[in-house]
């Protein structure tokens, strides 16, 4: 590893971080903005760990991070899935764009 | 061209592509199929990485547990055979500029750091069950990052129990409520 | 806590305001317990208790029987006061106490005296800052103790006086005949007073009804009483403008007690208002004087601008005098904290200083100083620090202690109706006619005269030649008013207003005694007066009009004769008590004039009011007592309760004797004149020393002329009223430009509605329009209103909210993107700063 510097882990990090906006932004179905979340949760998590191996100061400590990370994000689906089946059970439909109960 | 490098290449290139494959697909199922594989390349990145706890995790949390999680989500919400729910042209583009911006912006500053090559290994599975339960080594040999040179700032060693019990209250909490609100409800017969 | 007598007067003070505070709970709890009323059950009867519909006359008996042992604590006070061996400081200790009500700074500042006796154990002490503290106190000299026995016995005879003039308003239903009409349905005047008690519309068309309001009389006499005798006591002039402005409401408050009759709440308004001009100089004068001064304490402020009467060296010619020093040329290397030095006027250049020096408050050396002068052992340059504090000297611009004593005696002319602010007097007898006697004889206009004489030593020349201008003025026009006013209590009005004249010339030309000493007599004789036009007007079913009256003397012969004691007195007959004042004053005047030849107005015009005042005071008791009947309330009248002859019985007693001294038969030996002499400024002898000569040496020509025109003008009052009887007819001829020029007041009620009434309410009315956006009626001006302005921003938002919505699409989506770019620009940012 020691010719690879922390860069390529770091594009590639954001990389699925733009992936995951994207995601996030432009799908209408609610699972996929569900997706989109987890891979900007995966490219946050992908930097964690790779500062952990590259800065000496911070290698315990950004394992446990995206430790933690991971399973907040399967607390984070789970509640998810329940709200959309909520929402599937109100409106018959997933697509985040019949809520629009907030318009002002 | 050493091997590391090499992995590293095909490993990048295998998830970035499904990670494109996830936003560029039109079916569901299809995207969760590259969602996995996503899942799966950033668990093998964190093996590269030398974290191999964190990507046994990954594996079995992500992949075994969340993707699992939404394809229930994704059976339990079918409509009309797997309909798809299409996107605006106009839509994709404004994401994708977005998306674009963000990323740019993102390579920039990561170009703006610089850490000299590892020559450490991150600690294994031991030293960090021990710190979940409190323990942590005594004397870290590394410095504090963002000081300026030539300052030594001693390291307090952290553990991290309490996140930890914190953390398991949390899914606790959570998973009630994610029962709570996907229970049945018995529509009101009139 | 009689180991300090003077505390007598503190208790004497409280006094009423508790009868007042008790008085205000009982109609309180009156109030509180009356939605019960029909309930029954305790809360029910404790309504019937409070009194139920009907007033309740304990309350106005007890605030009668406080009163009248205020009165036994003032005479015992005034009697062991003037029987106190004690002097110097012993005295002052024994009669003069006074804490802090605010202090600020730090906490060792200490108030003058209590510095004083510290820094007599530690010498190193260092003196306070001034201006630091606004305190309570009392301090009673010869002036307070004889004024606050005046005023508490009259208010006490007033009191029982009330108890039967105000009878009527015991009933459950009083008819208020002076409201006539129906105003608009649901119209103010619908309080509760009158709500359960006629269930139909208290306007009726033969008047207003409602709840008598016994009880609240005497409240609001309980507090006028309280303000007037902490006004008196009181040894700051902060303390003084607390009361000042107690006065002011109580009179506010009593001028409207019928406040359901347009004229009184417009007369109360008036009075209120009118004082207020007053009052704003008198704050300005305050506010002068402690930013200056640094100190509010009367005493402390005289020390302040008068020299001391004698230095270690022993007395000399500058003692008690204002000092006028000029400023030294500053050094270059002078920065804004360094003390200026103030040289002392030239000796042969007098009035050529630009300030006055201000004395410190005490001596930094107190067992040597030297006091201001150009010889040997004396100062003539001072040294004036930035920031005073109680032993530096200081400075104040020369204008602006005129303009000090201006604004305090702009004060005294509001409250004591001195022209040009005497317009609200007269229409002050809208109230009832107790009330006019408090305001007229021992309260609100007294309180004018005794704050000139309290202040007096902070008075510049030309201060003191203003107010001798503003009272002969004053005398002389109420006099020629009072002349051919035909309302027995508007006669009464303008006359004591005259006489006020009379006590303010006293004081601007140098006759302190005689001026205070007319205060004293004239409250005697005044409230008699109108206590008895009160008897004359409860005798005649209300009629007021003099011309209506006629041949009471068979009728109400009690009321006749006190009545005639009060007009002898009030002209200045011999031997009653308004003879020693008056002369005493027209001699000092006389004395004035023949030394000041420049100020010959001054004596001509209190000459001339002295006759006229003799004529319309005889015009008014023979036009009232002599003849016969010429109306239906006089024909019908009788003579007053015994509440009510006794108090004008005692009165007269007064009125005859309380100025006596031996020999009798001489003005100047008046036993309470040497008495008030005591509490004379030690200056005013030394000062107005020529004039003082000449008016002794004159005044048997000035009592001889007094005597020969109060004769004339009663004489012409008899032949004119007494013995050609003139029919009623005769007396409601329009009469000549001159008389109508007097009947109408001078118009300065017109002038002052042309001049500044008018104006003012055409101001507002053009606010008014140009603030509200009109409904119901054309616009009156083609510009925009104060109120569509504001609409218009109104709108203009709800406007920018309506296009604004458009952004709340309600799509997670959009709030996403808006989020990543956000986060874009934020990350943007970070890097564009970091480079």
């Amino acid at each position: 590893m020691s010719e690879l510097g922390i860069q390529p882990f770091l594009v590639l990090s954001a990389f699925l971080f733009a992936c995951g906006v994207v995601c996030v932004a432009s799908k209408r179905n609610a699972i996929g903005v569900l997706m989109g979340v987890e891979l900007i949760l995966n490219a946050a998590n992908v930097n964690l760990v790779a500062f952990a191996r590259f800065n000496p100061a911070f290698r315990l400590d950004g394992q446990v991070f995206a430790l933690l990370v991971i399973v907040l994000a399967a607390a984070e689906a789970a509640v998810a899935l329940a709200i959309i089946l909520n929402f599937y059970n109100n409106h018959g439909t997933v697509d985040v764009d019949s809520a629009d109960e907030l318009q002002g | 061209m050493s091997l590391p490098v090499l992995l590293f290449a095909v490993v990048a290139t295998v998830t970035a592509c499904s990670a494109l494959g996830v936003v560029l697909a039109r079916n569901v199922v299809r995207m969760a199929v590259w969602l996995l594989f996503t899942l799966v390349g950033v668990s093998l990145l964190y093996f590269l990485l030398g974290a191999e706890f964190v990507g046994a995790t990954q594996l079995i949390v992500y992949v075994g547990g969340t993707l699992i999680l939404i394809v229930f989500g994704v059976m339990l919400t079918a409509q009309a055979p797997l309909r798809e729910i299409r996107t605006r042209p106009a839509e994709w583009l404004v994401g994708g500029l977005v998306g674009a911006l963000l990323f740019g912006l993102l390579v920039a500053v990561s170009y703006q750091i610089a850490f000299p090559p590892s020559t450490h290994a991150l600690p294994s599975v031991a030293p960090l069950g021990l710190t979940f339960l409190g323990v942590t080594d005594a004397s870290p040999t590394g410095d504090v990052t963002g000081v300026p040179n030539g300052v030594t700032v001693p390291r307090t060693p952290v553990a991290y129990l309490l996140p930890f019990e914190i953390v398991s209250v949390h899914l606790l909490v959570v998973l009630v409520g994610a029962a709570y609100l996907a229970r049945a409800k018995r529509r009101v017969r009139s | 806590m009689l180991e300090v007598p003077g505390r007598i007067y503190v208790l004497a003070t409280l006094l009423p305001l508790a009868a007042f505070a008790l008085l205000l709970a009982g109609g309180a709890a009156r109030a509180f317990y009356r939605p019960f009323r029909k309930g029954g059950g305790l809360l029910g009867t404790m309504y019937w208790v409070c009194g139920g519909d009907k007033p309740l006359r304990t309350g106005a008996y007890l605030a009668t029987a406080v009163m009248a042992a205020t009165a036994v604590l003032a005479v015992a006070g005034l009697v062991q006061f003037l029987s106190d061996p004690t002097e110097g400081s012993i005295r002052a200790s024994r009669w003069a106490e006074r804490i802090d009500w605010v202090r600020i700074g730090p906490g060792d500042t200490l108030s003058p005296p209590e510095w004083e006796r510290q820094r007599a154990t530690d010498n190193a002490r260092p003196a306070p800052r001034l201006a630091l503290a606004l305190e309570l106190g009392y301090k009673i000299d010869h002036l307070t103790a004889v004024a606050f026995a005046m005023v508490s016995v009259i208010a006490t005879l007033i009191f029982v006086f009330s108890t039967a003039y105000m009878a009527d308003e015991t009933a459950e239903t009083v008819l208020d005949e002076g409201v006539k009409g129906r105003r608009g349905e649901g119209g103010h005047g619908h309080g509760h007073d009158s709500q359960p008690l006629s269930p139909a519309h208290p306007f009726t068309p033969s008047g207003f009804r409602r709840r008598g309001r016994y009880g609240r009389f005497f409240l609001y006499l309980s507090l006028f009483c309280f303000s007037m005798l902490n006004l008196l006591i009181a040894d700051n002039l902060f303390q003084v403008f607390v009361s000042w402005e107690l006065v002011g409401v109580c009179s506010f408050f009593l001028i409207g007690f019928y406040y359901e009759r347009p004229s009184a709440s417009a007369a109360a308004n008036k009075a209120f208002i009118v004082n207020r001009v007053g009052d704003a100089g008198f704050l300005v004068g305050i506010v002068v004087a402690w930013s200056y001064c640094g100190t509010l304490n009367i005493e402390e402020l005289t020390r302040r601008v008068r020299a001391p009467a004698e230095d270690t060296h022993g007395e000399y010619e500058m003692a008690n005098q204002i000092i006028r020093v000029s400023a030294e040329p500053q050094l270059p290397t002078a920065t804004a904290e360094t003390p200026r030095d103030y040289v002392l006027e030239p000796r042969d250049e007098p009035g050529t200083g630009t300030h006055v020096l201000l004395f410190p408050i005490a001596w930094a050396e107190p067992t040597h100083f030297h006091g201001p002068g150009h010889g040997k052992h004396k100062d003539s340059v001072f040294e004036v620090p930035v920031r005073g504090d109680y032993v530096s000297y200081g400075v104040i611009p020369y204008a602006l202690f005129v303009l000090m004593g201006v604004g305090i005696f702009l004060g005294c002319v509001g409250k004591s109706a001195q022209v040009p602010l005497h317009t609200w007097l007269p229409d002050a007898m809208e109230g009832p006619t107790p009330v006019s006697a408090l305001i007229h004889a021992a309260t609100m206009v007294a309180a004018g005269v005794y704050l000139v004489g309290r202040c007096y030593p902070l008075f510049a020349a030309e201060v003191l030649l203003t107010i001798a201008y503003v009272g002969a003025v004053t005398l002389f026009i109420a006099a020629t008013v009072a002349l051919v006013q035909t309302d027995i209590k508007r006669i009464l009005a303008y006359s004591t207003c005259s006489q006020l004249g009379f006590m303010m010339l006293a004081l601007g030309i140098g006759a302190w005694t005689a001026g205070l000493l007319h205060l004293i007599t004239h409250a005697f004789f005044k409230a008699l007066l109108f206590l008895c036009s009160g008897s004359v007007i409860h005798g005649c079913h209300h009629e007021q009009d003099v011309r209506k009256m006629g041949g009471l003397w068979r009728k109400m012969p009690v009321t006749a004769f006190t009545m005639l004691v009060g007009v002898l007195a009030i002209s200045g007959a011999p031997f009653l008590s308004g003879w020693y004042s008056k002369d005493q004053i027209l001699a000092a005047a006389l004395g004035y004039g023949l030394e000041h030849k420049a100020h010959v107005l001054l004596l001509a015009l209190p000459f001339a009011a002295a006759a006229m005042t003799a004529y319309y005071m005889f015009r008014l008791w023979f036009l009232t007592f002599a003849g016969t009947p010429r109306g239906d309330g006089a024909a019908h009248a009788h003579e007053s309760p015994l509440a009510m002859t006794v108090p004008l019985v005692v009165l007269a007693v007064f009125s005859v004797g309380v100025a006596w001294g031996w020999p009798f038969w001489e003005p100047e030996a008046s036993a309470l004149g040497h008495v008030l002499e005591k509490a004379q400024p030690a200056f005013v002898a030394a000062q107005f020393a020529a004039e003082h000569r000449e008016a002794e040496h004159r005044h048997l020509t000035a009592g001889a002329l007094a005597l020969v025109l109060g004769v004339s003008g009663a004489w012409l009052a008899w032949w004119l009223f007494g013995w050609r009887q003139p029919a009623g007819v005769e007396m409601h001829k329009p009469g000549g430009a001159a008389y109508r020029f007097l009947r109408e007041k001078w118009y300065f009620d017109e002038l002052y509605d042309a001049a500044i009434v008018n104006p003012t309410v055409g101001l507002a009315k053009f606010a008014a329009a140009a603030d509200k956006a009109p409904t119901d009626r054309p616009r009156v001006f083609p510009l925009p209103t104060l109120d569509g302005l504001f609409n218009a921003v109104g709108e203009a938002c709800v406007a920018a909210g309506q296009a604004l919505r458009a952004v709340q699409t309600g799509r997670v989506r959009t709030y996403v993107l808006a989020l990543a770019l956000t986060a874009a620009a934020m990350l943007g940012i970070l890097t564009a700063l970091a480079k």
